[in-house]
């Protein structure tokens, strides 16, 4: 079943008078419990798909379907409501809320979706922070772990949720090789163990290595479209 | 809700450069706004209070056309049966004294020096009643009826050099226009220093009989000065005077001390309307403080504010962080502020501050004010006042900044290098 499609994307960016196209007729389907890479030079329009399957942000023109509805033409504040409900994201740097600790970062999310049972949302944070090896931090801030260790915490508050859709945006770019792989493997057996379906974007090769699929943009435009039999 | 609330209140405690400036700003400003709004309202009624315990008493009952030649304090429109008009009004509950004075012109002589000053002729078994001049003798003792003896005001006894028991010549003018004067050798039996400078600059007191044996006045006096009970019946208590006096088929007036010195009232006015521009412009600061500390604060956290966003935080969820902080901070600097209030308003109210520091000549000149001492005035309302008008002030001062934060547009904010 498809999860997410855009259908013949365009993004045009205005920068003051000048018309930049970002994005120049971008078109495939993810299914349910991919676990896919969109891959690409630096300006190639990466984040901008990612940006425009997060709901974050609409097409100039083409269509977008999430689950087979179309969000391409929905207000602003029904796109937050989306985003609330379905997508998680990983984001490459300043990932958590400072002032909160990591369980209270995991937890936002609940609170932020309504769920009022605060035991049931201390059991799922705990569950889920344990699953990423987290279980001595529950109550240590952002500024005491280490970048590796706040990726792990975004990574469970993305998923605390329960989403359709996990949306990393270079999420190891900040880390050195070995914390980065640790987290893909992390993703990686999230995915496998849950099913969620993930998209993940990079230049990094090694990254790419992780994904079952590929997708190479080049100036806006989808250069490749492969499936990976690896490890 | 609660999470927000959290949210904000750890913010407060994270930006603490921030929330230091802006705490102060709120107490600092509307603490010394505060303090100014309690001695503002201390000095107004204290020195209205000055002004009827030593010149106008509540009420003055004249002889038609006196009220507008006062400042002359003419001889000719006198009330010719006093007596008869204190029995009257025995019965009235509200009044707490009434004494029959005489003002007149006049001057001191000791020596060679000569000054001028304003004759009060008083009795002096009923105007302790009416006035607080017995009260205010600092050296000496008050006067006994028809005792050849004169009281004079501090300022003017330490002009001439004049003293408790020393002789003086008190010469009265009968009429001005033609100098007939008539002078008496009085004994000076105390020495009278009251609140307000302008008597004790310029007055004497004598006994009434004396004066209207020496002023030619027989029975008559220049004015009833009148005392009530309560200060709030005033408009009350004159018009049953008023309709009383209308039953002896005289046109007596009845004026209150608001009309009397309505020089000083209009001047309190103009000064209020001044001072409305010293806590605006202490609101102003607190608030520019507030608004630009917060901009800081939104645009230091671009970043948190986007994902916020993209998190699917609703935008009011995002501003009410933003409101919340501020009000969490208002609170607390409100706070203070009534501590600084209070503090001062208090030490104010006790201890007052006097212009004394100032040097004898620069008090001189500014004893047409009627007090020396300045006193504050407490009070629970301008606290309350203070308290509530900083949580507003805070409240409406992160409106416009919270509102920046959710202008901004999640992608941009999370593409911001911050
Ligand atoms: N808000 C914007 N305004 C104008 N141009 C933009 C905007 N966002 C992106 N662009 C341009 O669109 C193109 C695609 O940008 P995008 O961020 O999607 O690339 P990317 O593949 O994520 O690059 P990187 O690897 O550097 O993150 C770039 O050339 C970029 O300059
Ligand atoms: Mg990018």
């Amino acid at each position: 079943m498809s999860i997410a499609k855009l259908e013949n994307v365009h993004k045009v960016y205005h920068i003051g008078k000048i018309d930049f196209p970002a994005l120049r007729g971008i078109a495939f389907s993810i299914d349910e419990g991919e676990f896919l890479s969109i891959a690409g030079p630096s300006g190639s329009g990466k984040t901008t798909v990612l940006n425009l399957l997060g709901c974050l942000d609409k097409p100039s023109r083409g269509k977008i379907f999430l689950e087979d509805k179309d969000v391409t033409a929905l207000p602003t504040s029904k796109l937050a409501d989306v985003r609330r409900k379905n997508i998680g994201f990983v984001f490459q740097t300043f990932n958590l809320i400072p002032v909160l600790t990591a369980m209270e970062n995991v937890e936002f999310p609940l609170i932020l979706g309504g769920l009022h049972d605060s035991k049931e949302r201390h059991r799922l944070t705990e569950e889920i922070l344990t699953e990423v090896g987290l279980k001595d931090f529950f109550h240590r801030r952002p500024n005491e772990m280490s970048g590796g260790q706040q990726q792990r915490v975004a990574v469970a508050r993305a998923l605390v949720k329960r989403p359709k859709l996990v949306l990393a945006d270079e999420p190891t770019a900040n880390l050195d090789s070995v914390t980065g792989e640790e987290i893909l493997e992390l993703m990686l057996g999230l995915n496998q163990k849950t099913s969620t379906t993930f998209v993940f974007s990079t230049h990094d090769k090694m990254v790419m290595d992780f994904a079952r699929r590929i997708i190479r943009l080049r100036d806006g435009k989808i250069e490749s479209d492969q499936k990976v039999n690896t490890k | 809700m609660k999470m927000l609330l959290k949210l904000a209140f750890r913010n407060v405690f994270r930006y603490r450069r921030r929330t230091v400036i802006t705490f102060s700003a709120i107490s600092y400003g509307l603490g010394l706004m505060a303090v100014g709004i309690c001695l503002y309202n201390g000095v107004n009624t204290h020195a209205m209070d000055s002004i009827i315990n030593t010149q106008t008493a509540h009420l003055k009952i004249l002889a038609p056309g006196y009220f507008e030649e006062k400042d002359e304090v003419p001889l000719e429109f006198t009330i010719d049966e006093p007596q008869r008009i204190k029995s009257l009004l025995k019965e009235n509950k509200d009044i707490k004294g009434i004494e029959s004075r005489i003002l007149f012109q006049a001057s001191i002589i000791s020596g060679m020096e000569e000054l001028p000053c304003l004759g009060v002729a008083i009795e002096p078994e009923v105007d302790p009643l009416v006035f607080d001049i017995k009260d205010s003798i600092k050296d000496g003792r008050f006067l006994e009826p028809s005792e050849p003896k004169i009281i004079l005001g501090s300022t003017l006894a330490r002009d001439l050099g004049l003293e408790v028991g020393d002789d003086c010549v008190l010469r009265m003018f009968l009429s001005t226009e033609d100098f007939i004067w008539n002078a008496l050798d009085l004994e000076i039996t105390g020495i009278a220093h009251t609140e307000n400078p302008t008597v004790n600059r310029q007055t004497v007191f004598i006994p009434l009989s004396l004066a209207q044996e020496a002023l030619s006045l027989d029975n008559r006096v220049t004015e009833l000065a009148v005392r009530i009970e309560d200060r709030n019946r005033l408009s009350d208590v004159r018009e049953s005077i008023q309709s009383r006096l209308a039953t002896l088929g005289t046109d007596y007036e009845v004026v209150s001390f608001k009309e009397y010195a309505s020089d000083f009232v209009e001047l309190m006015k103009m000064r209020s309307r001044v001072q409305v521009l010293i806590p605006l412009m202490m609101i102003l600061i607190a608030t520019l403080g507030i608004v630009n500390t917060m901009l800081m604060a939104v645009l230091e956290r671009t970043r948190e504010i986007g994902m916020l966003a993209a998190m699917g935080m609703r935008k009011m969820e995002v501003m009410l962080v933003f409101v919340f902080e501020g009000a969490i901070i208002g609170l607390f600097g409100s706070l203070a502020a009534c501590a600084i209030g209070g503090l001062g308003g208090w030490y104010l109210e006790a201890k007052g501050f006097s212009l004394s520091f100032l040097g004898e000549e620069i008090t001189d000149m500014l004893s047409f004010l009627p007090m020396e001492v300045f006193r504050g005035d407490l009070t629970a309302g301008t606290l309350l006042f203070t308290l509530v008008l900083g949580i507003v002030v805070s409240i409406l001062a992160s409106l416009y900044p919270a509102y920046k934060a959710v202008k901004l547009d999640p992608i941009q904010a999370l593409r911001h290098v911050g």
